[in-house]
């Protein structure tokens, strides 16, 4: 009997230990950003001041970047969603039919946001009308170079494609076992950003907005057999994704690649140089098919996604005054710039408007376009076949027409079954 | 002397007393101590089948909040889609190879390791080292073997003078191929040697003797003697390796995912690849009842055979 009530009694104690865990926190936060060993205690600092600000405390909920979408995939399914979640700005449509996804037009109002936001920014949370997320960081994915690779190949930052091929091969055979351009050719997500860009700069498209597969085009062929060059002439390599080319690019075995501004806080980490690889850190036009043409670049952002019983909330909820704070003057004029990125309010671009390595981002990147395949609702479906395809002809497994035609056959049938975003 | 009565009827029986008796009690025992067991395979096994076969019905993709019924059109879907029958074919392929692979080698070494040599206890122990790895550190460590820019195996090869360029292994599709399946054999090797092992330790010594002063050579001594002597075990390696096998999927993910492009996508990951890449848990589950259904004959055969042993 003695033994018995001793039992209960420990089963009690640690239910109300356990009950007391599960009350502790007010909200929830899902983010990759809390999961990057480089970025933990930034994101740890904005918890805790938080905290400070509102005495409201915030479960973190990291999530390696590869993992989110599955992640909020599986809750979504089984009701365990967080309250708050960072998101990247592609991965918008594919979760905007989710009911408890908060409209935050309902919750701060239409004009405050407007208001509040730079235009730019607040557009990569806006679907049909419908404010799906609050911008958190923002910028634009382009052509980064280590500077220090590209004096000791004597080369000068190139402004056509034919002057960027040869500083890739002054690259090639001034630095030995080096990847003179650091192309994605392993991970399909990464493929396409990079196919993306280069079949912009030859003139080619995707998908029109209409929702047709328009890649079948000579434009798309010649970025397609572009890539492909590269590869034959070892001025790119097989098995690269983003992380590679940001270890390569840190390392000096690399000169060029494509990344967002935030490239800057994983380089001072790779390279084991901190700020003082700053000054190797150039941000640069993507390279131009002819003299006189537009530069491009990819609009690029993370997001803030609110998820409430049946899509409603109120300002006066523990998550939507996470989101002021997150968006607030405080934090937008500093994490920001711990991430390497743009603030996301107008108060903020203002206040920083004077970082020379933001400065030189934007005028480097310019006007970037919307990503013409991540607003679609299947935007999974088709990344995975463009970096399939891309990857089979840059692996020589088919020829640059076989993978082009087979893209936009792939392509035309999964957009023949998807529904527009939102 | 009184003659002993035999007539059961003449003794009394105790009205407690059922027609069943000890057997039954002995039944009730035994189905209770299977009860934790069977309590565990349906709450891991058996329900999630069920409702994926259950959702091989429906369609359900990420942008629906509730599956549809589609009945079996998600089937008929899969009957004319390449990606899927080339996943039966990379299948196919990479069993057979893992299978024959593990099977030779796994021999092979158990062949050596019944050698009476000094330090063979410490190297039998050294062999399971595989086996007892977790199979995702043994696949990042074939990995960097293979790795086309810091890989053991470039290194060594640019040493010898055999390649003037690093080789990227694991993006031809039969590099990547051979990537996976050597690592699945270095994994199972230690399973399949100590099945042998304790198959040979049963080996009559005076029949190979004899066999050897009758003039019988190595080769002729493992086709007539030790091969035969080791059929029951042989059979029973190759259906859990070809089981094993069908349902890998953590080596090959961690190593290649699939790739490059579709080159070692099995089953396992193509089911994966359709649920958690392209979100449709639809086709993924009817994916996952086709490749149970390839799992079915090894495993009906192994059953058998364990009945029958048992009997």
């Amino acid at each position: 009997m003695r033994l018995l009530s001793r039992i209960m009694s420990t089963v009690a104690i640690v239910g109300v230990m356990g009950l007391g865990t599960a009350q502790a926190q007010d909200l929830s936060f899902m983010s990759f950003t809390y999961a990057e060993e480089a970025n933990t205690a930034t994101v740890q600092a904005l918890l805790d001041g938080f905290n400070e600000a509102e005495s409201l405390s915030v479960e973190p909920l990291g999530f390696a970047w590869g993992d989110m979408q599955r992640n909020i995939f599986l809750r979504a399914r089984s009701n365990t969603l967080p309250d708050v979640a960072q998101l990247s700005e592609r991965w918008l449509p594919t979760f905007a039919n989710l009911d408890s996804l908060v409209d935050l037009n309902t919750v701060y109002g239409q004009e405050t946001l407007e208001a509040t936001f730079a235009p730019d920014a607040l557009a990569m949370g806006n679907i049909d009308g419908r404010q799906l997320a609050l911008p958190l960081i923002s910028g634009s994915i382009g052509l980064v170079a280590n500077k220090a690779v590209l004096e000791e190949a004597g080369v000068e930052a190139p402004t056509t494609l034919a002057e960027f091929k040869e500083a890739l091969i002054a690259v090639r055979d001034a630095v030995p076992n080096s990847v003179p351009y650091s192309m994605a050719t392993k991970n399909n997500g990464s493929i396409l950003i990079d196919f993306m860009i280069w079949n912009w700069v030859h003139g080619g498209s995707i998908i029109d907005a209409e929702g047709n597969a328009v890649v079948d085009s000579a434009e798309s062929r010649a970025a397609l057999q572009f890539m492909v060059d590269l590869m034959n002439e070892r001025l790119a390599a097989p098995e690269i994704d983003r992380p590679d080319s940001r270890r390569l690019l840190a390392q000096g075995a690399s000169a060029f690649y494509f990344d967002a501004p935030q490239t800057r806080t994983f380089l001072r980490d790779f390279s084991g140089q901190g700020e003082a690889f700053d000054v190797n850190v150039l941000p640069l036009r993507t390279p131009v098919l002819n003299e006189g043409d537009a530069s491009t670049s990819v609009q690029w952002g993370h997001l803030l996604v609110q998820f409430a019983p049946g899509g409603t909330a109120s300002a006066e909820d523990p998550a939507d005054k996470f989101l002021s704070y997150l968006t607030s003057d405080a934090v937008q004029t500093d994490f920001p710039l711990k991430m390497s990125a743009l603030p996301v309010t107008n108060s903020a671009r203002a206040a920083v408007a004077d970082d020379a390595y933001l400065t030189a981002w934007a005028e480097a990147t310019g006007a970037s376009r919307t990503n013409e395949v991540g607003i679609w609702s299947n935007a999974a479906d088709m990344t995975t076949i463009i970096g399939e395809e891309v990857q089979g002809a840059l692996l020589g497994q088919k020829s640059v027409d076989d993978a082009i035609a087979a893209m936009q056959a792939r392509l035309t049938e999964s957009m023949a079954n998807a529904t527009p975003a939102g | 002397m009184a003659a002993i009565d035999t007539k059961l009827s003449h003794y009394p029986v105790s009205p407690r007393a059922s027609r069943r008796g000890l057997k039954a009690g002995q039944s009730r025992i035994g189905l209770l101590m299977l009860l934790p067991a069977a309590i565990a395979f349906a709450a891991i096994i058996l329900y999630p089948f069920l409702q994926a076969l259950g959702l091989s019905l429906y369609q359900y993709t990420v942008e629906m909040m509730s599956p549809q019924w589609t009945g079996l059109s998600n089937f008929g879907r899969l009957l004319g889609d390449r990606a899927v029958w080339g996943s039966f074919a990379t299948t196919a392929i990479y069993v057979t190879l893992t299978t024959l692979g593990t099977l030779v080698l796994g021999l092979g070494w158990a062949l050596l390791m019944n050698q009476p040599f000094r330090g063979r206890g410490v190297l039998r122990s050294l062999s399971l080292l595989p086996w007892v790895l977790p199979s995702t550190v043994s696949a990042f460590i074939w990995g960097w073997i293979f790795n086309s820019r810091y890989g053991v195996l470039n290194a060594l090869l640019l040493q010898m003078g055999l390649i003037e360029y690093p080789q990227a292994w694991l993006s031809t599709p039969q590099g990547a191929m051979l990537a996976v399946v050597m690592t699945k054999i270095w994994l199972s090797i230690p399973l399949f040697m100590a099945f042998f092992l304790a198959g040979l330790q049963n080996l009559d010594r005076e029949q190979i003797d004899a066999a050897r002063v009758d003039g019988a050579g190595n080769w002729a001594i493992l086709r007539d003697h030790i091969l035969p002597h080791l059929r029951p075990v042989l059979i029973i390696v190759v259906v859990l390796g070809v089981i094993g096998n069908l349902q890998q999927f953590d080596t090959i993910y961690a190593l290649t995912g699939g790739g490059p492009v579709r080159a070692t996508a099995v089953l396992s990951v193509e089911v994966y690849r359709r649920a958690f890449e392209q979100w449709d848990i639809g086709i993924a589950s009817a994916i996952g009842v086709l490749w149970v259904a390839t799992l079915l004959p090894p495993a009906f055969l192994y059953l058998r055979m364990l009945i029958k042993g048992n009997n």
